[in-house]
């Protein structure tokens, strides 16, 4: 079991890197890795494949962080039922803008996003990403081409245009 | 092995170092003698390793000990105390409307159901385990008379509870068989919480007369108005119990 969590710590700050992308907010990228980290420890023996412990716990924590983005939506409209306005979610703070890159990337859509930072940042391997998301190896790819084609015209706009897109 | 001119599935594979040696050397000799590929390759290199490098700092962050596994394990053995309260949860749906659904037969007086349990168990969820998380919080200008009216238009207006020391602190909406409830929780610098509840009296518009009750360590104020129930909830034999009860006017 302790050979178990010194494996874990190693991944956690992994984790946490990748709950922050997805949810661009420190403290709910945080509740996000417990959740993650709660239900990985729970179903640890029936559910857990020989592969790599860090595409699994990838997988749980892209999971979750869908399931929790469609229950606060279907809150947002109930409370939008209610009053008529939207104000149930706060306005996204983005922290961390520090290159165009960065900045474009998080304007990026959450799978490709969450594409990008499996293959280009840490490292899995096409097969592994195909597992996350339950789909063949080739729609992997054509989806990671996409998402390249997306955060290079991105980055290009950033750069040439910043303030036109804002506007819009 | 790959065939030549490579895909575009190839040169991404390229990138991403999920070529063998040999695709990967096929590969460079033909982005060597393919200068605008190349450039598209090496533009994709790029953001590869900018995002690598703005992403770095991400994982530098000071630990957060909430996550340490051996904390989670702890949390994990008192989770079965929280399914329990969940449970909870679902009681202030069903015992508002008294199992009207399948118990309906017995339904004929309402008033046997005693008045505003839903406020107590609300108090319970939401003031003492902090089970369900606020809606709104007060912040310094504390407006929470205007969120409340956002929901109940026509409701009481807050009581002012600022001279006992209580003043509004968080807001929360729930879900009742009766329609939609607020809970305001006041507190004082004590941390003690007081409760104010509101919903619609239901579809018999069962309306209260102004009361009081206690159950389980708690102790209830009630009354109707403006067309919707309330209640008030604190613990029994504090202070706050005692100031509701003999001077809150409504």
């Amino acid at each position: 079991m302790n050979d178990i969590d010194e494996q874990l710590r190693e991944i956690i700050p992994r984790l946490r890197r990748f709950a922050l992308s997805l949810t661009r907010n420190s403290s709910s990228a945080d509740d996000l890795v417990q959740a993650s980290l709660e239900r990985a420890l729970s179903s640890w023996g029936d559910k857990r494949a020989d592969g790599d412990l860090r595409a699994w716990l990838f997988s749980i924590l892209y999971r979750q962080f869908l399931d929790a983005h469609r229950r606060s939506r279907r809150y947002a409209r109930m409370l939008e039922f209610f009053t008529g306005r939207d104000d149930a979610q706060p306005s996204v703070e983005r922290t961390v803008i520090a290159q165009s890159t960065l900045a474009a990337f998080d304007r990026l859509p959450t799978e490709q996003r969450a594409l990008l930072l499996w293959v280009s940042v840490e490292g899995l391997s096409y097969k592994e990403v195909a597992e996350i998301l339950d789909v063949p190896t080739g729609t992997v790819m054509s989806r990671l081409s996409r998402a390249r084609q997306a955060l290079r015209q991105l980055s290009d706009g950033e750069i040439t245009r910043p303030a036109l897109r804002r506007l819009k | 092995m790959i065939s030549m001119p490579p895909s575009e599935r190839d040169l991404h594979a390229y990138v991403d170092h999920q070529l063998s040696e040999d695709d990967r050397r096929l590969v460079e000799t033909f982005l060597a003698s393919h200068t605008d590929i190349a450039a598209q390759v090496r533009a994709w290199q790029q953001d590869a390793q900018q995002l690598r490098a703005a992403l770095s700092g991400a994982l530098q962050q000071p630990a957060n000990p909430a996550l340490d596994p051996a904390m989670i394990r702890q949390r994990l053995k008192r989770q079965s105390r929280r399914h329990l309260a969940s449970a909870a949860v679902l009681l202030i749906a069903v015992s508002v409307g008294g199992f009207s659904g399948w118990q309906a037969r017995e339904m004929t007086f309402v008033s046997t159901q005693l008045p505003m349990t839903d406020a107590l168990q609300a108090y319970r969820l939401i003031a003492q385990q902090g089970i369900l998380p606020a809606d709104y919080k007060a912040g310094d200008d504390g407006d929470m008379q205007g969120w409340l009216d956002r929901y109940f238009t026509q409701a009481n207006r807050l009581p002012d509870l600022s001279g006992a020391g209580f003043k509004p602190a968080s807001g929360r909406l729930l879900s009742t068989e009766q329609g939609p409830a607020a809970m305001v929780v006041y507190e004082n610098q004590g941390g003690q919480k007081i409760s104010f509840y509101v919903r619609p009296p239901g579809p018999k518009n069962f309306m209260l007369p102004r009361g009081s009750r206690s159950d389980g360590g708690l102790q209830a104020e009630y009354w109707s108005g403006g067309g919707y129930n309330y209640a008030m909830v604190s613990p029994t034999d504090t202070p706050a119990a005692q100031m509701l009860r003999q001077t809150v006017q409504f």
